[in-house]
């Protein structure tokens, strides 16, 4: 069991590990990031949400107004613009602004635009470009129709993007939300569009590693001991067991004290007797092997059964990473672990 | 000196046991929020009658101008359709009116008749009603953002459907269902904001996201170790 969660975290580690620190690292850059910053709200007018009291000057009725702008109308409201009452028609493919005194459609001109725009922003930059724009791209995904994009020269180089048919500033743009957006398309794997988190890449990744997270979880559990949690306890009552080491080329065996029941590879390894491994103690490379002394052996795990031939097994080799320090023992360690004169 | 390998190891297992969980809980709200379709979980699929569109009258409107007069404070007058029929809509300083357009008969704020006829207007299913509740303080965490008062409207279907419609101009306001409740509770346990659930700049969630990739690239730095022992392990055993 704990050989194959091992197997199977390893080997969807190596599939997925990398989009999982990509999945990290995006995240945590999105935290980073401040929201007031990433919207704009930081920079914007605060003063321009107030609603203005509709002057009694004549107007146009609403069935007065061009048959062509009521015709399939989702809603028509009478509210003002820049002190002016103006009708606001919305229809499912957008909305448009007439003129409340004279029922013409208004068209937002490039100086009505960087009115709103200067209006908006309360920045420290200045203007330095005012272009029309029709097709969405990148930075104005959900637009409709023609907009005018504003953009100033402050540090974050926002870019204020109006709709020409409303004069409503639908998009602010800046260094953080770009920096944001970038990331997010790698939080959710979508590299063409960065909207769509339901797609099918994303989701065939997340299927595979949730088995990460599965088995790593799973294998949480065998992964500590008693032993791990012993500084927990006071030093009086540490149990403590007398490991003696024999290597071949050294004429004297050496003693070390180990806590009770700590795993012997990694207590060694803090008592500087460095076993051979590549892997680290997980049980995968099959280099640490120390042969007991006395018998009866302990038990081979499934790791061992794998990693140590037969007749080694029952001569008493087993992997210093899948023991414990149980008992009193005596090893034997292969030739050269042990320095001479220690 | 312990060996690099060594470290990682450890390291990999002491972060694991700090944000092992809090990865299983990434990865596992993450798969739900990417599995389940989001115009789903929006209720989309929920609604139906959502473009209706108005019908001006040729003659019989009542005409904008009286409309000035009767509330002189008004900051929008509005036309639009509920349940297909036209009405004026006015917004002032302190209030919202529903108003018949050739009587001006004031309909606001909405019964609880009213709330359910008009719910089941933009209901695209077939259960019925079961409750009707009119809040007026204290929201449920799904409306939190919302104006009050509200009619919730609670259907009888699979998905525990609950529709909000706004007393003062007759509109679905919002539609919550089961699995958009579950998915707001996911998003909370995503980003770590146990109480608004919406704020993902918080420092416990970056501390987690720290410990996280940490935990990653040492998870990482292990793969090398782990593939590279491969080789000598068959040898082992063919001894």
């Amino acid at each position: 069991m704990m050989r194959l969660l091992k197997n199977v975290h390893k080997w969807v580690g190596l599939l997925i590990g990398l989009q999982v620190l990509v999945w990290l690292l995006s995240g945590l850059t999105i935290s980073l990031l401040d929201p007031e910053k990433v919207s704009g709200k930081q920079w914007t007018s605060k003063s321009l949400t107030v609603a203005e009291t509709l002057e009694p000057v004549t107007l146009v009725e609403p069935d007065e107004l061009p048959a062509g702008i009521r015709k399939d109308a989702l809603g028509i409201d009478l509210t003002t613009r820049n002190g002016k009452p103006v009708y606001l028609v919305r229809h499912a493919d957008g909305e448009t602004l007439v003129d409340a005194a004279s029922a013409s459609v208004i068209v937002i001109d490039r100086s009505g635009a960087e009115q709103v725009a200067r209006g908006d922003f309360t920045g420290d930059g200045e203007i330095v470009s005012i272009e029309s724009g029709m097709a969405p791209d990148m930075e104005t995904r959900d637009s409709r129709g023609s907009y005018w994009k504003v953009s100033f020269s402050d540090h974050a180089n926002t870019a204020i993007y109006i709709s020409a048919s409303t004069g409503d500033v639908f998009e602010r743009r800046n260094s953080f939300w770009r920096v944001r957006d970038f990331f997010w398309m790698l939080h959710i794997m979508d590299y063409p569009g960065r909207e769509n988190f339901n797609n099918p890449l994303v989701i065939a990744v997340a299927l595979i590693a949730i088995w990460l997270g599965i088995s790593g979880f799973m294998l949480l559990f065998g992964s500590f001991s008693r032993s791990d949690f012993f500084f927990l306890k006071s030093p009086g009552t540490r149990g403590e067991v007398v490991i003696t080491l024999i290597d071949p080329g050294v004429k004297q065996p050496q003693k070390v004290k180990l806590n009770k029941g700590s795993n012997l590879f990694l207590s060694l390894a803090t008592h500087d007797v460095s076993l051979a491994s590549i892997c680290g103690g997980g049980g995968e490379c099959g280099k640490c092997r120390v042969r007991f002394e006395t018998a009866p052996w302990p038990e081979a795990n499934t790791i061992e059964l794998g990693l140590i031939p037969k007749r080694r097994r029952e001569r008493g080799y087993r992997l210093a990473c899948q023991q414990v320090a149980d008992r009193d023992m005596t090893l034997n360690l292969p030739e050269g672990t042990l320095v001479p004169g220690q | 000196m312990l060996k690099p390998a060594v470290i990682a190891r450890n390291l990999h297992k002491w972060l694991g046991l700090i944000v092992g969980l809090q990865i299983l809980i990434w990865l596992a709200t993450g798969l739900y929020m990417v599995v389940v379709d989001i115009d789903f979980i929006h209720g989309d699929s929920l609604v139906k009658n959502m473009r209706d569109v108005i019908v001006v009258p040729d003659s019989k409107l009542l005409s904008m101008a009286s409309l000035r007069i009767r509330y002189p404070d008004a900051t929008q007058i509005g036309l639009r359709p509920v349940m297909g029929k036209t009405f004026y809509t006015v917004t002032t300083a302190t209030d919202r009116y529903l108003l018949d357009p050739e009587t001006g008969v004031v309909h606001s704020p909405l019964g609880e008749k009213a709330a359910r006829e008009i719910a089941a207007y933009h209901y695209a299913g077939e259960a019925p009603v079961i409750s009707a509740r009119l809040i007026n303080a204290n929201p449920p965490m799904e409306i939190q953002t919302r104006r009050l008062p509200l009619w919730r409207i609670d259907f009888d279907d699979r998905f525990a459907t609950s529709f909000y419609i706004d007393p003062q101009n007759g509109s679905l306001v919002t539609r919550r269902h089961q699995y958009w409740r579950i998915f707001d509770f996911l998003w909370m346990l995503h980003i770590m904001d146990y109480e608004d659930r919406s704020d993902a700049h918080n420092l416990l969630l970056i501390f987690a996201q720290i410990t996280g990739l940490t935990f990653a690239i040492t998870g990482l730095w292990l793969l090398f170790y782990s593939f590279s022992g491969r080789r000598t392990k068959r040898r082992a055993a063919d001894k």
